[in-house]
């Protein structure tokens, strides 16, 4: 009886807009910290966030329940849409590489890194899944998710062999699904 | 079995790292059709989810909102006039279950649950027929304190704390909850409802908040209401308060006044 994401979803695609101010509601907050630490400028982030969200509305019919829960289609895409903006405004403006360095910055072992993840405790705050991995793992993964760097590019970056990328890439994945599903 | 090296293959693709012919031969091999990677890539887009849902919520400009509401208002209606009826078939049965996030603060409770409360008030429409019902089922369960004491002897019994907020930064409670039997509310220091108001209690769990029932405080601020079960056993993950009409209402439409602490 409870509304769920994929009930707002098939009223969205029959073009309810009650639901899909609804649905808007709930997940906005979710993907927007995300799009934010990709892009970076708060503005890029909002204009992501609205074409993420038009496209949702557009096209909630091909939504399919089961392939995956609804946070996890909009997740996908907030982070692919949020990439392509990064490569596109790379692309214009071949001095702009703030992402990678501040991605570079927020993996383990830095200073801010340390710093934020500190602060973080000390304010109790929970830390957040990736920042229970190793890491190792955390690095790779990071670089690749939000810093959109392939495994050839985190192994030159990383001056690491190919395939300990892949395999940290694949561990972190593991640890991370244990580390979501062992929370409450 | 010799699914690798697809496995390895799968985890670069979930985290968009695969390039050149490895991403060739991958996206080949899942045309082709295969059952464990697309399991595998489907648990990594959950798990990625997850993560994103772990981050402190953060609520977007207002003017993204508008500027789409503006935006399907000027083209919804042209839109569905251009488009062919959809005949799409659904899945029927349980979604993928949402994970919980890693436990949220009490202020992130609040951030994310306040929005969704005021929010869900909107659809009242569609939930109403069914809420009432549940409200009357939970009404007749009215039987304060009888069985807490033998709640609290089932291991499966929590108590949970809860906190006043905004209005009530004094209010303090507790729930005996069980997720089979239900349990009770105990709050103290919480201000007489204004006439015509009631305090109200809500589950929440994976979707919208759902109504628990509708209490009064005495004049020291202290009250007890027995809390009935969550329709379908569904886990309750936090309980809040808001002040409503007396009279109770199917979604959240006051202030929030207490919720639990992680
Ligand atoms: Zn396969």
């Amino acid at each position: 009886m409870a509304t769920s994401g994929a009930d707002l979803l098939r009223r969205i695609a029959a073009g309810d807009r009650e639901a899909f101010a609804v649905f808007y509601d709930w997940y906005a907050p979710v993907v927007f910290p995300l799009i934010l630490r990709i892009v970076r400028e708060r503005a890029d982030a909002s204009d992501v966030l609205q074409e993420l969200f038009w496209e949702a509305w557009q096209s909630a019919g091909r939504y399919d329940p089961a392939r995956g829960s609804p946070e996890a289609w909009m997740v996908m895409r907030a982070r692919s849409r949020a990439i392509d903006r990064v490569r596109s405004t790379r692309r214009r403006s071949s001095t702009f590489v703030a992402p990678l360095d501040d991605a570079a910055a927020a993996v383990p072992g830095s200073e801010r890194a340390r710093d934020a993840a500190e602060l973080a405790e000390d304010r109790g705050m929970v830390r957040s899944a990736l920042e229970r991995l190793p890491g190792p793992q955390r690095e790779v993964i990071e670089l690749a998710y939000y810093a959109g760097l392939t495994q050839t590019e985190i192994a030159e970056r990383l001056k690491q062999p190919l395939g300990t990328v892949k395999t940290r890439i694949r561990l972190g994945l593991e640890r991370l699904r244990e580390v979501v599903q062992a929370s409450p | 079995m010799s699914h690798e090296p697809f496995d390895t293959l799968a985890a670069a693709w979930a985290v968009g790292a695969l390039d050149g012919e490895e991403r060739a031969v991958f996206e080949r091999h899942l045309a082709d059709g295969c059952d464990v990677c697309e399991a595998e890539l489907r648990s990594s887009a959950e798990a990625l989810a997850a993560a994103a849902r772990s981050v402190p919520p953060m609520i977007p400009p207002s003017q993204v909102k508008e500027a789409l509401l503006r935006r399907i208002t000027a083209t919804g209606s042209a839109r569905r006039e251009t488009l062919p009826p959809r005949r799409l078939v659904w899945a029927v049965g349980s979604l993928v279950a949402v994970l919980a996030g890693a436990g949220f603060t009490a202020t992130f409770v609040a951030t994310r649950y306040e929005a969704r409360l005021g929010q869900v008030a909107r659809e009242a429409a569609a939930l109403r027929a069914s809420v009432q019902r549940d409200e009357a089922a939970l009404r007749e369960q009215i039987a304060v304190y009888q069985g807490a004491v033998d709640l609290l002897r089932d291991p499966a019994t929590q108590i949970v704390l809860l906190r006043g907020l905004g209005p009530s930064p004094r209010a303090n409670g507790r729930v005996i909850w069980h997720p089979v039997a239900g349990g009770h509310l105990f709050v103290a220091n919480l201000p007489a409802p204004p006439p015509g108001k009631a305090y109200e209690l809500w589950t929440i769990g994976d979707a919208a908040p759902q109504p628990a029932g509708v209490f009064q405080v005495d004049g020291s601020g202290r009250g007890t209401y027995r809390i009935g079960p969550v329709a379908g056993g569904q886990p309750v993950k936090v309980f809040a308060v808001t002040l409503e009409p007396e009279g109770g209402v199917p979604a959240p439409t006051g202030p929030m006044v207490m919720a639990s602490v992680k």
